[in-house]
């Protein structure tokens, strides 16, 4: 009998352990913990990189590579952003032709609110991003959609971050509908799934292999990565929106890329969202 | 020490140490070391190197084998493409299939088939792969 309450009690112990790891790890709807995921981030980094100040990530691969910033000090002498910056202003003042504007479609006249997206639309049961407000504001004025990527979009969207710039990100998961957490997960295990004939995740990259060289790249942070959207990449010669880049990375991994916009990459920007809470709006952003 | 703490450790831990050589291990360490069309032994019984779409291929040359093959390709790829696990290659190597069935390269095209398919039963493997395991990179 004793040997049987030992043997039972042993059990016990070893099943606890893996009961508390599931806890930690929060990969279903039972136990993922944003804030938890957040911190457990941020404490990553502060390890990989303790010389690097947290509110320093917005400045993605330019945070933790030296070399990198120095060029990139210099580049931000005369922004390559700045045109556009001042397109998008032009197209953002332009009225529809019924009139209205984008003004009219975004809380505060559209000014200072890029910080807020992307958010949790619990009316449509799905995630909203700045960029596909500014399209349905256009149809819902009788105009036609700026195709996603680059180009008119991503001007837009880049005056209104400049708007925005130094105000702190806080994006929310309301705790009245599990549908947003649910999204957050998907987001999350999106980021870490890996994918297509490389076999990697965006964690490959951007989390272990941030700061270490893949051919002539260094792959930035996940900490800080939607912070400066969009972006001028001098590798494009253009401006370009985050879901551009989702698609690009996509690729680089031999995947074939979901569109702009899909559901899966509203989703995983939500979770990369949540994940620079604390950190401030410093869009557009001029990158390799 | 207490000993039904210590036995229950060790049955706990036992899979991990009693674990042999999978089949999968075997058949990648013997693929990766000698390529296709290698012999081996594993728990007594041998086999070869050929992946499944090798040994599809490995059929007569013919129009019929060859959009056969190429149908099969199709359908496993519209499969892992509806778990979004589908490879960016794989869709032109797919139409280059079927360029070569139509001017007649039917050897060509089962080659192509197979790979094609072979691409798209690994995205699958993917897939389920991920599901299973994508939290481990999570930092705790």
């Amino acid at each position: 009998m004793k040997i049987i309450r030992k043997l039972a009690l042993g059990f016990a112990v070893a099943a606890a352990t893996h009961i508390t790891y599931a806890a930690d790890t929060g990969f279903d709807m039972q136990t993922v913990d944003p804030e938890a995921d957040r911190i457990a981030l941020q404490n990553y980094y502060k390890s990989r990189f303790p010389n690097t100040e947290f509110a320093d990530y917005v400045n993605g691969i330019y945070s933790v590579d030296a070399d990198s910033r120095e060029q990139w000090v210099e580049l931000e002498e005369f922004p390559p952003y700045e045109f556009d910056v001042e397109k998008g202003e032009e197209l953002f003042n332009t009225a529809f032709a019924n009139g209205k504007g984008y003004a009219d479609c975004f809380e505060n006249g559209g000014i200072g609110i890029r910080h807020k997206y992307p958010y949790w639309n619990k009316e449509e049961g799905t995630v909203k991003t700045l960029e596909q407000e500014i399209n349905e504001c256009r149809v819902k004025n009788g105009e036609e959609a700026f195709k996603w990527g680059k180009g008119p979009i991503a001007q837009v969207s880049a005056y209104m971050a400049w708007t925005s710039r130094d105000k702190v990100f806080d994006i929310q998961i309301p705790a009245d509908d599990p549908r947003a957490k649910a999204a957050y997960l998907e987001g999350k295990k999106f980021f870490y799934s890996k994918r297509g004939q490389l076999n990697l995740s965006c964690a490959n990259c951007h989390l272990q292999g941030s700061n270490i060289r893949i051919r002539a790249d260094l792959p930035s942070p996940q900490l800080g990565h939607v912070t400066h959207f969009p972006v001028f990449r001098s590798k494009w010669g253009e401006l370009g929106t985050l879901h551009r880049r989702y698609s690009g990375c996509h690729k680089d991994s031999r995947s074939n890329p979901l569109k702009p916009q899909a559901e899966e990459f509203r989703n995983l920007e939500y979770f990369q969202s949540y994940m620079s809470n604390g950190l401030v709006a410093n869009g557009p952003g001029a990158r390799k | 020490m207490n000993k039904g703490l210590i036995i229950a450790a060790v049955l706990a831990l036992a899979p991990t140490f009693a674990a042999a050589e999978s089949f999968k291990d075997a058949f990648e360490m013997n693929r990766a070391m000698y390529g296709k069309n290698h012999t081996f032994t594993w728990q007594g019984k041998q086999y070869t190197t050929m992946h499944e779409e090798e040994a599809e291929a490995a059929v007569k040359a013919t129009k019929a084998n060859a959009e056969a093959l190429l149908a099969k390709a199709k359908a496993k790829n519209a499969e892992v493409a509806k778990l979004g696990y589908e490879w960016k290659l794989t869709r032109g190597i797919l139409t280059n299939a079927q360029t070569a069935i139509d001017k007649g390269e039917y050897r060509k095209a089962l080659n192509l088939a197979a790979q094609a398919k072979y691409h798209a039963r690994m995205g699958i493997q993917q897939y389920h792969y991920a599901q299973a395991n994508w939290y481990l990179a999570v930092p705790q």
